[in-house]
């Protein structure tokens, strides 16, 4: 039996607006047109920023018992655990202390050979920290938010590390926030640096085989690629600068009938579970332009020349 | 309107309440993804549920016009494809309006058994659009959501409807 409900005024007899089925078909029409429109052609940023600018202040309501909770949390841990954690903190520090000071030497060293050997200088790019806020809740995508914007300046594609190696990239940007694609991303791709061979490479996001890996993929299968190798950025896409650490070779797979080896990787960064994180501009504006491609000459066919 | 005697009335559902609910359901949300559950596909959409309930129990107020637009800031703060919740839960909305004359005369129990293949259907559809959009498998747990989510019904039914069922004309002995 149905609850019948005291309702003050009777519903409309004859104005009942349009029938469920129409609503239905324009409102999944709509739907699909913008699924189209964000996923092919890439113009629905506009829309998505204004959502998510009157979406933050309940996402930041939401946020709230959350932060108290982790204040909480970090109120009652022991005294014991911070001495620790300030211990490893001071130890790390000190052991840092010896390369951090041969840097500025070696540095200077490195822009005096480059000098004499007449090479370009290395490129140096501003950063801006930022705090991953909490990860994106899409269970199709590995992505995660941070709590710097298009206020803060920060750019789209701007690689984004934490202290021990690349995790993402910035792939959107909001007025106050911005989403990080992580390098686990089925869809991102790195160019990476075999530190040990000089050999190139494009490691792509895969979650299908590992929970959070890396795959190496175009490597021929004879290619010198061992297990423990460190991938590095290579440099040469105009995003990352050269050298941060990547990943870590961890399996390889060579199978006699297939062209290209499987190599799965690891990523060093904490793409999972990290707090605080570097966002680096671009080094897009800083290299220099590609040089324009030649016209094609066009040679005017001889007539009846043979091919 | 058909009553048997001894039927309890509802008072009329209130319109601030209605939509405080929704936004409350869109908070939830929101908590689980943000806080304890993260990107993990098996949990329950609560928006779905509390949008199904008011669709079911308040047709004339709640619709598919509400439900796309919830959709549209679930996926944005999802940052999922603009439009993939708009379209589930259009689809959800439709179906409740399609079984709700007929849903609100079994018991509470058996009706979550029926509103569990509408669910299924939003999940199925949403999997559906993000494979066909080269989207990751999120895993089988997902097969999990519409379960919980049908489990959950009793409880919404009850959270839910408390407000209407309230005395008419509160005393010292009946306060609520």
């Amino acid at each position: 039996m149905p609850l019948g409900t005291l309702d003050r005024d009777p519903p409309p007899f004859f104005r009942q607006g349009p029938s469920a089925l129409t609503k239905l078909a324009v409102c999944s029409a709509f739907a699909l047109l913008l699924m189209v429109s964000d996923a092919r052609f890439k113009v629905m940023q506009p829309l998505r920023t204004a959502l998510a600018a009157v979406l933050y202040p309940v996402q930041w309501l939401a946020l709230q018992p959350l932060a108290a909770a982790g204040q909480m949390s970090a109120y009652f841990s022991t005294l014991a655990t911070a001495e620790t954690v300030q211990e490893e903190a001071r130890r790390k520090l000190s052991t840092q202390s010896l390369r951090a000071n041969q840097v500025d030497q070696l540095e200077l060293e490195n822009q005096r050979l480059r000098k004499l050997l007449d090479l370009s200088v290395r490129l140096d790019t501003n950063f801006r920290a930022a705090q991953v806020i909490y990860d994106a809740a899409d269970p199709y995508t590995r992505k995660v938010i941070i709590d710097r914007g298009q206020l803060h300046r920060v750019a789209l594609g701007s690689p984004v590390l934490d202290e021990s190696g690349v995790i993402g990239q910035v792939t959107r940007v909001y007025p106050l926030t911005s989403e990080v694609t992580l390098i686990t991303d089925r869809d991102h791709a790195i160019p990476v640096l075999n530190a040990r061979t000089g050999a190139r490479g494009v490691a792509f996001g895969d979650t299908s085989s590992y929970a959070d890996a890396l795959e190496l993929r175009y490597m021929a299968a004879n290619a010198d690629v061992a297990v423990g190798d460190l991938l590095t950025t290579s440099g040469v896409d105009g995003i990352y600068p050269p050298g941060l650490p990547v990943a870590r070779v961890e399996k390889v797979e060579r199978k006699v009938d297939a062209v290209f080896a499987r190599i799965y990787c690891v990523p060093l960064g904490l793409v999972s579970g990290a707090g605080h994180v570097i966002v680096l501009d671009p080094l897009g504006d800083k290299i220099p332009a590609r040089p324009q491609p030649e016209p094609l000459a066009v040679t005017p066919k001889a007539k009846g020349a043979k091919p | 309107m058909i009553m048997r005697p001894g039927q309890q009335l509802l008072l009329p559902a209130k319109p601030l309440f209605i939509w405080g609910s929704l936004l409350s359901a869109l908070l939830l949300n929101m908590l689980f993804n943000m806080g304890w559950w993260g990107r993990s596909a098996w949990t329950p959409d609560m928006l779905a549920l509390v949008l199904v309930f008011w669709t079911v129990h308040q047709p004339l107020r709640v619709g598919i016009g509400a439900a796309f637009f919830m959709g549209l800031l679930m996926d944005v703060h999802q940052g999922a494809l603009l439009g993939q919740h708009a379209m589930s839960y259009t689809v959800l909305s439709f179906l409740a309006i399609a079984v709700h004359r007929r849903l609100l005369w079994f018991s509470v129990p058996s009706q979550a058994a029926q509103v569990f293949p509408l669910f299924a259907a939003a999940h199925g559809l949403e999997l559906f659009l993000r494979m066909a959009g080269g989207g990751a498998f999120p895993g089988w747990l997902l097969m999990l959501a519409p379960f919980l989510e049908a489990a959950l019904w009793p409880v919404a039914s009850i959270v839910l409807l408390a407000p209407q069922r309230r005395a008419p004309d509160p005393d010292a002995n009946r306060p609520l």
